[in-house]
């Protein structure tokens, strides 16, 4: 109604006011964007963000790059192989390599051993050496230091030095061929970088307030149930990241396995690549070039069916687990 | 009995019952076998069958010295390696974290690729996709980046297998720094906010800002990640050395002679952490209170 009572002289003003208005906001914007992109600062900013940028992605290409050319060269089919031109790209993907890796490699049955084992022995880290190291962290008792020294000391000595009196004790006991060297070590805080889990457990229980234990203390609770309801609770952080990594390393070992074990049905998984590579040298075809290629792509199929789970698990819990990296004051500061 | 022990002896037992699955660990399964070590590789096994040890004196370490002519150049082998990667180790894990760890998008992806290689392991997986496996000639798989031909040919051969030679150092390099990097990443939350708001009211420039305030701040990680690149690299289960020492003692059956080996082995370690640790020590910035 407003609209049709409105002379024509009005509205044509109307619109030049808009227009005006709308102008001169136009206008000191745009002079704040002259200003933004004549100004040096600007433009020297921005071509160090791009370096920055072009920094980045170039070092992760670098770290990338072996990776990808194995996922990649796992895909291809066997006219992929033979095809020089074809990089990066696969024609077709193709499932061929698995199979056969998986085939090779039994993936299932030794997946269960593998998996049995890790678990086994990260449970012990984790239960061990956060209870360990508790003791070193809240407590003052005589040659606390020295003997804490000597929790680092365990791991500067190399596990070769030691493999050998540690194999013949293990034979006395009849523990050849079984798990048992691997995980009983690590419900002392020892096996696979035990003293580092020792290390970590201490700094983040150090970072944690005394009020704590005091409340708890007023309130009766003993020093295990200290730790077990109010300690270990409030250390998701710290259990977290010692998860991961223990997980991660004992999946990957392969150095302990291979001595102690001989029975090829209770092997594990990592240890079953270089056999795997055995396996596929024996045969030989007529053409031995391409037979290499096609054994190559095989066994980088197989290398990555090793490591997925490994890279799953990662994947679902990387942020929380670089968070607390960063934030459970693990580098003593 | 107990009634009377008083609150500092309470303390003292109730910190001995925290440790204890620590001392008998170490007693059991450190001290135990590194004793046994050391007997052995000052003796001379003369029967297999239950272990029968005879005192031989020095003759293993001389062997290891004077007698074998693969001990002497794998160690310098290993030594050199480990002094020409360690300070690259430290260097570009330290740069990679500082880009990181600056206001950029994607911060979440890098971070997941820098860990990758840790992720990936260092055993046969690691060997595989670095192309150090069995047979390198015939058998490498990534070599890492190369020099592309079109480039090569304007650069010449010499100067083409330097790059190529640097390129893939870089990349073993970098494989092996993730878990440092994620240390410097964490090292570098840790450094106060306020200090760098401090040093920009008075106008200092990043780079400066880097020598006075991040460096100093960071030198108990960059200690920290000295060593364990170290122990690090000369425990590897893929260096050469390391592989001639399980050789002999499980192979071979020369035991005593392995653990020989490995004690030289140990020992020279032991003497570089500790060297590299009293240097630095006083170097190394301290809040004052740890």
């Amino acid at each position: 109604m407003l609209r049709n009572e409105m002379t024509t002289s009005e509205k044509v003003s109307g619109v030049f006011k808009f227009c005006r208005n709308s102008a001169r906001i136009e206008g000191a914007k745009l002079n704040k964007y002259i200003d933004k992109y004549l100004s040096r600062n600007f433009w020297i900013n921005a071509l160090v963000r791009a370096g920055l940028y072009l920094l980045l992605f170039d070092l992760a290409f670098i770290f990338v790059y072996p990776f990808l050319d194995m996922i990649i060269t796992s895909f291809k089919s066997t006219s992929d192989l033979m095809n020089i031109t074809v990089k990066w790209i696969p024609n077709s993907f193709d499932f061929q390599n698995y199979i056969v890796a998986m085939e090779q490699l039994q993936y299932f049955k030794y997946f269960k051993n593998s998996v049995f084992l890790t678990l086994m022995c990260t449970l012990g880290h984790v239960l061990s050496c956060s209870f360990i190291a508790y003791g070193f962290a809240r407590y003052r008792f005589p040659f606390k230091d020295a003997l804490f020294g000597f929790v680092i000391f365990t791991l500067i000595v190399p596990i070769q030095v030691i493999i050998f009196p540690l194999y013949i004790f293990y034979s006395n006991l009849e523990w050849i061929n079984t798990y048992l060297p691997m995980i009983v070590p690590t419900f002392f805080g020892y096996g696979l970088k035990g003293g580092l889990f020792i290390f970590l457990f201490r700094q983040f229980f150090a970072g944690l307030p005394y009020q704590l234990e005091e409340a708890a203390k007023i309130d009766g609770c003993g020093p295990l149930r200290t730790f077990f309801t109010i300690i270990l609770p409030v250390s998701k952080v710290a259990l977290l990241v010692s998860i991961v990594l223990s997980l991660v390393w004992h999946w990957n070992d392969y150095f302990e396995p291979n001595i102690y074990i001989a029975d090829q049905n209770i092997n594990l998984l990592p240890s079953r690549l270089p056999a795997l590579y055995e396996m596929l040298n024996t045969d030989e075809l007529l053409n031995p070039e391409l037979d290499l290629i096609i054994d190559e792509a095989i066994v980088l199929a197989g290398t990555f069916l090793v490591v997925l789970p490994i890279l799953i698990i990662y994947s679902l819990v990387q942020n929380k687990f670089m968070e607390g990296i960063e934030h459970s004051g693990l580098t003593g500061q | 009995m107990r009634k009377k022990l008083n609150m500092q002896q309470k303390r003292i037992l109730e910190a001995l019952m925290f440790i204890s699955p620590w001392i008998v660990g170490t007693l059991i399964f450190f001290i135990n076998p590194l004793i046994q070590s050391i007997r052995l590789s000052f003796s001379k096994i003369v029967k297999l069958k239950g272990f029968v040890m005879e005192w031989a004196g020095l003759a293993n370490y001389e062997k290891a010295f004077l007698w074998d002519v693969n001990f002497i150049p794998m160690f310098i082998n290993t030594v050199k390696n480990t002094l020409i990667n360690t300070p690259i180790t430290l260097v570009f894990s330290l740069f990679i974290a500082i880009l990181i760890n600056k206001n950029i998008k994607f911060r979440g992806f890098f971070r997941t690729i820098f860990f990758l290689p840790v992720l990936l392991g260092t055993g046969f997986v690691m060997k595989q996709l670095l192309g150090l496996g069995f047979d390198a000639g015939a058998m490498s798989v990534a070599k890492g980046i190369m020099v592309p031909e079109s480039l090569a040919l304007y650069l010449g051969p010499t100067f083409t297998n330097a790059i190529d030679m640097f390129l893939s150092v870089i990349t073993v390099v970098l494989w092996k720094s993730g878990v440092q990097i994620v240390l410097f990443l964490a090292g570098l939350q840790g450094i106060s906010v306020s200090l760098y708001e401090a040093a920009r009211c008075d106008s200092a420039t990043e780079w400066e800002m880097f020598w006075k305030i991040t460096l100093p701040m960071i030198s108990p990680v960059i200690l920290l990640n000295f060593i364990y690149t170290i122990i690090d690299s000369f425990t590897d289960s893929n260096n050469p050395i390391v592989e001639y020492i399980i050789d002999a003692s499980f192979r071979k059956n020369q035991f005593e002679y392995g653990a020989a080996m490995g004690w030289v082995y140990f020992l020279f370690i032991f003497v570089v952490c500790m060297a590299v640790f009293f240097i630095m020590r006083k170097r190394v910035y301290d809040s004052g209170e740890k």
